[in-house]
């Protein structure tokens, strides 16, 4: 598997952008003031403050401030840039050496050293801790410490070279002594880091603050304290941004982007996001096994007025494909223009009409389309039902809270065929790589009873083998070859239907400046791409 | 008396037990793995086992019942997502949702005893029916709706009051965390509070007007009259010391109310009582906090109940309980 070669090695610097890079880049705010509190509002209350163990993108607002990361990707090429790591090196195919920045110190005076980058790095992929990050590092076999500011991170043989992996290193570093004396539950509680903001104080439920670092080692950061409250109710923190109570709204329905367009003092900024919703079929039993079910059910509804009716094209937009519109191989113009299946209800009918005569539509049961509480899926449920029903199909449609969801769609020791499963909608987030969306979401190896993502049980060895070479082959240009005859294959045999993207939505009050959002920064403050501030 | 508080409180000991079985299965009953839904989406299968071990949720149902109802007494029982014991949550929680509680019962009190007691004294005229009318609507008005309209005139159109949130508050040591001890806090009290009383003031004036009316029509009424004392005699320390039998039982229920957190109101003004923590802790699927929490709830409940009974007494000297 190790190919050491000069000219392999060539391809995957430059194919990753890997090259040793002189200094982490610093956020210039020419004329900013420097100085005022800026007050988030949050839709779901904070629950860890650890990075090695947080895993709700709530969390990461905060931890994303008091931490900094390995590297960082660019918010808008996501190539790989340095940042507590200054550069680094490619060694083997199973090997990359960090150089790290030195006089970095954590918030208690603690120097940042290689000890502190491996002990985060090995905590998360030991099993034995149990972090839900685990998976994240699933490829990687251990992190070398070669001296106070080198490390190695080497990668499992069986995933060597594990391309996308390098995305996972923008983990944020905590600091090993610190962690050790404090003891894990403390920690995540009081977390200690080396990032521009320090941790204040949690008010658990009601707010969460932290304060600028004077020490900082990157930049001077603008603002001297931010204050993070969680507002369950969108309609109240539309309220508050409206009045003034917040500066920065998290999320925002679609029905109030364009007032707050108009508003004066007011803003809207929005991007693309990195999620995806779907609609997919059991392919364990009947009706989903069957190509002819899954066509019937895709051309009984109009998908682009389904997710216009809903969103109105303000906060999201019509899925051709799991991998976003963001990213590179999403491949939209193919799979919309070849792929995607028009409404076509005599079809439907059709094809309903021929499945129940073959008797692979069962007539003793209605048929189900589950879905989770969240009102946008539970919409785009009904709106299909209702044409399915229009079509002569005998189906409900069933919302979950997320336990039993998980419970039903991960399958179980007693029902590992998940009898009562028909279909359901769900949603799918990743990072900036098409491996994220594509290897979950259809290869056989997530196909584990108890902890399924790839909720179709999609298993075809001819797919997982191009995901395969797709993550073990550093030429971009034939990665992205990969992936597109992997989606192309996927969605030409139905698998799940793909239903709508969200849009990144923030609403800003006019007195900030410096905040922009890019699929990968939702909510950043201060780092190496953004120092905001506000006006006094 | 004394008999009768001891042979309730045994009685309130026996039902607090009940109640921790039935929470108990009700938590089993609930559909979906706590393990699951921690874990998150995209979690390998050993790790969702490691915490269903963690957290005792793969040992036999009397060990977890046993787990949970001695964690409780000793103190020990840690939540399952929040890094702290289930107690230090509760309390933590429990000041903001204590103030919101007193500050609604008692704008509650100060508008809807004299709103009741004019309303039947003036029977059938303007004011009877403007109150009338107002206690409807706050009984008929949903309390989310109304603390959103009252978001929008005092918060937004007009600018006079924060729209939600708890302000700044101040720590007393070992009492927690109050935040009507500052004036930022009160601003934030204003609405939630309001709201929150809307259906107390509703309730509370309909039970005066109506017991005040009823009292009226008792001859002793006539006799005082008749004996030639003032009006005001006559209602306030005739008529209305009779009224208030009801209308303190239906206080002492409020009272207990108030411990137990308003789910709603909390949730709407984004205020970080035990009621949102309810709903929270229901969310992350954290048995540990919501059995605390509801067996807290019931216990506060039961022993407003019992004072209330044992208030009886002091108010209607015909009553007794030996």
């Amino acid at each position: 598997m190790l190919r050491k070669t000069t000219l392999l090695l060539g391809v995957l610097l430059l194919a990753l952008g890997m090259m040793a890079v002189a200094e982490t880049a610093v956020p210039e705010t020419p004329g900013a003031n420097v100085g005022g509190t800026l007050t988030i509002g949050v839709s779901q209350t904070f629950k860890d403050m650890d990075p090695r163990i947080a895993n709700s993108a709530y969390d990461n607002y905060v931890i994303g401030q008091v931490f900094d990361d390995l590297i960082v990707l660019d918010p808008y090429t996501y190539q790989p840039q340095p940042y507590v790591a200054k550069s680094w090196e490619v060694l083997s195919d199973d090997r990359v050496r960090f150089y790290l920045n030195e006089g970095i110190k954590f918030h208690n005076g603690e120097d940042l050293t290689a000890d502190d980058v491996a002990f985060t790095f090995s905590w998360i992929a030991d099993p034995e801790n149990n972090s839900p990050n685990f998976t994240e590092l699933v490829w990687m076999k251990e992190v070398v410490v070669v001296d106070d500011y080198t490390v190695d991170i080497v990668t499992k043989p069986e995933y060597a070279p594990f391309a996308p992996g390098f995305a996972q290193e923008t983990q944020s570093i905590v600091p090993k002594d610190t962690v050790l004396a404090m003891g894990d539950e403390e920690f995540n509680l009081n977390p200690v880091g080396s990032g521009p903001y320090k941790f204040e104080e949690w008010k658990t439920g009601e707010s969460l603050s932290i304060v600028r670092n004077e020490d900082y080692w990157l930049v001077y950061p603008n603002l001297d304290r931010v204050l993070y409250r969680p507002i369950p109710e969108l309609s109240v923190m539309m309220l508050e941004l409206e009045a003034g109570g917040i500066d920065i709204a998290d999320n925002m329905p679609a029905q109030d982007v364009t007032r707050f367009q108009a508003m004066a003092g007011r803003e809207v900024v929005q991007c693309p996001s990195m999620f995806c919703a779907y609609l997919f079929f059991n392919l364990q039993h009947t009706p989903g096994n069957d190509a002819r079910f899954r066509e019937a059910v895709y051309r009984s509804t109009n998908i682009d007025a389904a997710v216009f009716s809903i969103f109105q094209n303000l906060t999201g937009v019509r899925s051709y494909g799991c991998v976003p519109p963001a990213i590179w191989a999403n491949d939209v113009p193919y799979l919309r223009d070849n792929i995607a299946l028009e409404e076509d209800d005599a079809r439907s009918k059709e094809l309903i009409a021929e499945l129940k005569a073959d008797g692979v539509i069962p007539t003793d049961r209605a048929l189900t389309v589950y879905c989770p509480l969240d009102p946008r899926r539970r919409q785009i449920a009904t709106i299909i039902a209702t044409n399915l029903i229009e079509n002569g199909l005998n189906v409900i449609v069933q919302p979950l809270d997320w336990g039993p969801y998980l419970d039903l769609a991960y399958r179980s020791e007693s029902d590992p065929t998940a009898a009562e499963l028909d279909m359901g909608i769900l949603g799918w987030s990743g990072g900036p790589d098409p491996h994220d969306f594509l290897y979950y979401l259809f290869d056989s190896d997530n196909c584990t009873v108890g902890s399924a993502d790839n909720l179709s049980w999609y298993q075809d060895p001819e797919f997982d083998a191009l995901i395969k070479e797709a993550d073990t082959t550093l030429d971009t240009a034939k990665r992205e070859e990969l992936y597109v005859e992997a989606q192309r294959k996927v969605y030409k045999e139905l698998i799940n239907i793909p239903l709508y993207h969200y849009i990144e939505t923030r609403g800003l009050n006019g007195r900030v400046h410096g905040f922009l959002i890019s699929a990968l920064s939702f909510m950043h403050i201060c780092d190496p791409y953004h120092n905001v501030w506000v006006e006094g | 008396m004394t008999g009768y508080m001891v042979r309730r409180f045994i009685q309130l000991m026996f039902v607090l037990f009940g109640l921790t079985v039935l929470l108990f299965l009700l938590l089993k009953a609930m559909p979906g793995d706590p393990a699951k839904v921690m874990a998150g989406i995209g979690a390998r299968i050993e790790t969702i086992e490691a915490i269903r071990v963690k957290l005792g949720l793969d040992r036999p149902w009397p060990v977890q019942y046993w787990r949970l109802l001695s964690g409780i007494f000793n103190g020990q029982l840690q939540a399952m997502t929040y890094h702290k014991s289930v107690w230090t949550v509760i309390l933590e929680r429990l000041p903001a949702t204590i103030e919101l509680g007193a500050f609604a019962l008692a704008l509650a009190l100060i508008i809807s005893i004299p709103a009741g007691l004019l309303s039947a004294i003036f029977r059938n005229s303007p004011l009877d029916y403007a109150v009338t009318t107002a206690a409807l609507m706050g009984i008929s008005i949903p309390v989310f709706w109304f603390a959103l309209m009252l978001m929008m005139v005092f918060g937004v159109a007009l600018r006079i009051l924060p729209v939600s949130g708890r302000g700044v508050s101040v720590v007393i040591p070992y009492l927690g965390r109050w935040s009507f001890l500052t004036w930022d806090g009160i601003r934030h009290l204003v609405i939630p509070a309001v709201a929150l009383s809307s259906v107390q003031m509703a309730m509370n004036a309909r039970l005066t007007r109506a017991s005040m009316l009823e009292v009226l029509r008792q001859e002793y009424v006539n006799t005082a009259r008749a004996k030639g004392l003032r009006e005001r005699v006559v209602l306030v320390k005739h008529a209305f010391r009779n009224a208030l039998a009801p209308v303190v039982t239906n206080i002492g229920l409020q009272v207990g109310a108030l411990f137990a957190g308003a789910v709603l109101t909390e949730t709407t003004t984004a205020w970080p009582g035990i009621g949102r923590l309810m709903v929270e802790a229901i969310n992350r699927r954290d048995q540990s906090v919501v059995f605390g929490l509801a067996l807290f709830m019931a216990a506060c409940y039961m022993i407003s109940y019992l004072v209330v009974d044992v208030l009886y007494a002091y108010i209607d000297p015909r009553i007794t309980y030996d």
